[in-house]
């Protein structure tokens, strides 16, 4: 008798528990009846209320770009920062670095929040120029991504073996060219997580992005947040539908592109065994 | 290396397509690069039709921002970094404004179209001559009853709340003032009261009523309501009419001990950069035809009343929503009752909160 498969089981309950809501939204975006409450016909209205609001158009592209731009320079300076820590040669000052990023890691949004909100008025005394908008957003967004990037990055650097970097340098690389074509290479698929871990951050980030945002600049999550008061519209339910579908694709063009990287590889050693099956 | 080199190349290829495309959707509202006024409003408190119509009329980009409470948008406004040149915060927060010089004094040379607001919503005690505020928007706090449940002969006044049928089935807005206040309208005690006997009495009051409440909720009350999951809710009159139109088995009632009666009114930040604009946007809003149609997309009663001939009878005469003289002098502003009482206020209604029988 074949044993009863519980963890397969426990699998479903766990998908069925994160895609039922979703797709209970997805469902009601196509309501004719204007609410959740009840299903009443079928209709595209609320998807074409979606192209024709500009504002939110600009809002969710706004939201994107700064989900994209910020994990990008984080990633940049995160990964670098993890190098930095990995080379500090003193025990203690080491752990003390990692310690505090960790720290940064586990505090919550609403004081990082509260506290960029402080700094960055503070900042716009100094200089008259300076007010809350797409800058502010931007470096807190930069900011609370860096110790995620961080600590992506670290374990790849501890994997690596460090006669790779003697072995170049003995070969008369210069610093330059041992991060390029030595670590950089090695720690990219850590990198590239970190970037999208950063990605991920950013684009569902509430608490910080409400305290620094002004101006006409605005995320989708802050945006939601102050439509609830009246009652979230089906035009929102459609919005979401559009932004799940996108990550979707997202996620499958991921899959393809490191698909596509392993089938390149089989080849190569399929090859590579013909060549020697040949000898 | 190259994988990330062309990672990076992607991720800025899409970043400088979002940039495009945000630009070419800001050219296509026809606005970029002119001035720009920035208005700090509650969500979804404005037709999106009288925003496109101000920007045709005035040139002027209007950039909307939202807030969720007027703590949220004082806090923002306080702390500087903004531009705002209109907000529309709550009479109290006015008041707290203006005492804290956080709102610009009107020029009322430059205003046209006051004396279209009736005469009931000018020169409140949180803000007399209306040197610093406009009105926008008015109603009440009240009870809204589903008449499947209770017959509108027993829901006329805040006491039948205390009813023993309604055991389990009333909800109540999440507000201290609100339910603080209620307890003390039903006593005959003033909204304000800094009595602290009768605040006490009020509260000793409201833990007999615990009991029949079954929750304590904010925004949700009106979904709640709608898919009849509590006979009887303490909310605003425009949360009400949104519960209405969904719901026709709902009803609302102003209680005849009197009530709150709250404003909404539109006031220049002293962050403004745009006050020109804001001027401008101020005569807009003023205009009869404006008021009247938000007043029809919104849903709460407009203080316009030159705006009220135009709205469709239906509206006008629904005393739920445009009370009678009567009825209108029982109805009492709130005021700020400065730091301490708003203590007081809230450590009373987070007692009877958790109180439980």
């Amino acid at each position: 008798m074949k044993k009863f498969p519980w963890s397969r089981l426990y699998l479903a309950v766990v998908f069925v528990m994160l895609y039922t809501p979703i797709f209970y939204l997805i469902f009601y975006s196509f309501n004719d009846g204007g609410t959740m409450n009840r299903f009443t016909g079928f209709t595209w209205d609320n998807y074409t209320a979606v192209f024709e609001d500009s504002r939110l158009l600009i809002i969710v592209l706004n939201t994107f770009m700064l989900a994209f731009l910020s994990a990008l320079i984080a990633t940049a300076i995160g990964t670098f920062g993890a190098m930095a820590i990995y080379y500090t040669k003193q025990r203690s000052t080491r752990n003390a670095l990692l310690s505090l990023n960790n720290i940064l890691l586990v505090s919550p949004d609403v004081i990082i929040g509260a506290s960029f909100l402080i700094f960055f008025t503070m900042i716009g005394g100094l200089f008259r120029s300076f007010s809350l908008g797409f800058t502010s957003v931007l470096l807190s967004h930069i900011a609370f991504s860096i110790p995620i990037v961080v600590l992506m990055v670290l374990p790849k650097l501890r994997e690596m073996n460090d006669s790779m970097v003697d072995a170049a340098r003995d070969l008369g690389a210069n610093n330059f060219q041992v991060v390029k074509n030595i670590i950089l290479p090695f720690l990219s698929p850590g990198i590239i997580a970190g970037y999208f871990m950063a990605f991920t951050y950013s684009l569902d980030d509430f608490a910080v992005t409400f305290f620094v945002t002004g101006n006409g600049f605005s995320t989708l999550s802050v945006e939601i947040y102050s439509r609830a008061r009246q009652g979230i519209s089906l035009e929102i339910n459609a919005l979401s539908t559009l932004v799940f579908l996108f990550s979707m694709i997202l996620v499958v063009g991921y899959y393809f592109i490191s698909q596509e990287n392993v089938s390149r590889r089989v080849r190569k050693n399929r090859q590579k065994r013909e060549v020697t099956d040949l000898q | 290396m190259k994988k990330l080199q062309s990672l990076i190349i992607g991720i800025v290829i899409i970043i400088v397509v979002l940039l495009l495309g945000v630009r070419q959707l800001e050219k296509s509202t026809g606005m970029a690069g002119a001035q720009v006024l920035n208005i700090y409003n509650w969500g979804d408190y404005i037709d999106p039709e009288l925003l496109k119509k101000f920007e045709e009329e005035s040139g002027y980009k209007v950039n909307y921002d939202t807030f969720d409470s007027n703590e949220a948008m004082f806090t923002k406004i306080r702390q500087g970094g903004t531009a705002y040149d209109i907000s529309i915060p709550s009479e109290y927060m006015i008041q707290k404004m203006i005492d804290e010089k956080l709102v610009l004094p009107l020029d009322h040379t430059k205003i046209e179209g006051l004396e279209n607001i009736d005469p009931r919503f000018l020169n409140l005690s949180f803000d007399p001559a209306n040197s610093y505020s406009i009105p926008y928007f008015w109603g009440t706090l009240g009870i809204a009853y589903n008449d499947k449940f209770i017959h509108a002969d027993k829901m006329t006044s805040w006491n039948d709340l205390w009813r023993p049928e309604l055991k389990d089935n009333i909800m109540l807005i999440d507000g201290a003032r609100e339910v603080i206040g209620l307890g003390l309208n039903s006593l005959g005690y003033s909204l304000n009261s800094k009595n602290i006997d009768e605040l006490e009495e009020a509260v000793e009051k409201l833990r007999k009523m615990t009991p029949n409440v079954k929750a304590i909720v904010a925004d949700e009350i009106k979904m709640y309501m709608a898919n009849e999951e509590s006979a009887v809710a303490v909310t605003f009159s425009g949360e009400a009419a949104d519960m209405m139109a969904e719901n026709e088995h709902i009803h609302y009632v102003i209680p005849k001990e009197g009530s709150n009666l709250w404003f909404d009114n539109i006031v220049i930040p002293k962050t403004a950069k745009n006050v020109e604009g804001a001027y401008e946007f101020i005569n807009f809003m003023l205009r009869p035809e404006n008021a009247a149609q938000n007043a029809e997309y919104i849903g709460y009663s407009t203080p316009n009343k030159k705006a009220l001939e135009i709205l469709p009878k239906e509206i006008t005469e629904d005393e739920q929503f445009y009370p009678s003289d009567e009825l209108m002098s029982h109805l009492e502003v709130y005021e700020d009752l400065g730091k301490e009482y708003v203590g007081i206020y809230n450590d009373l209604f987070l007692e009877l909160k958790m109180y439980r029988k």
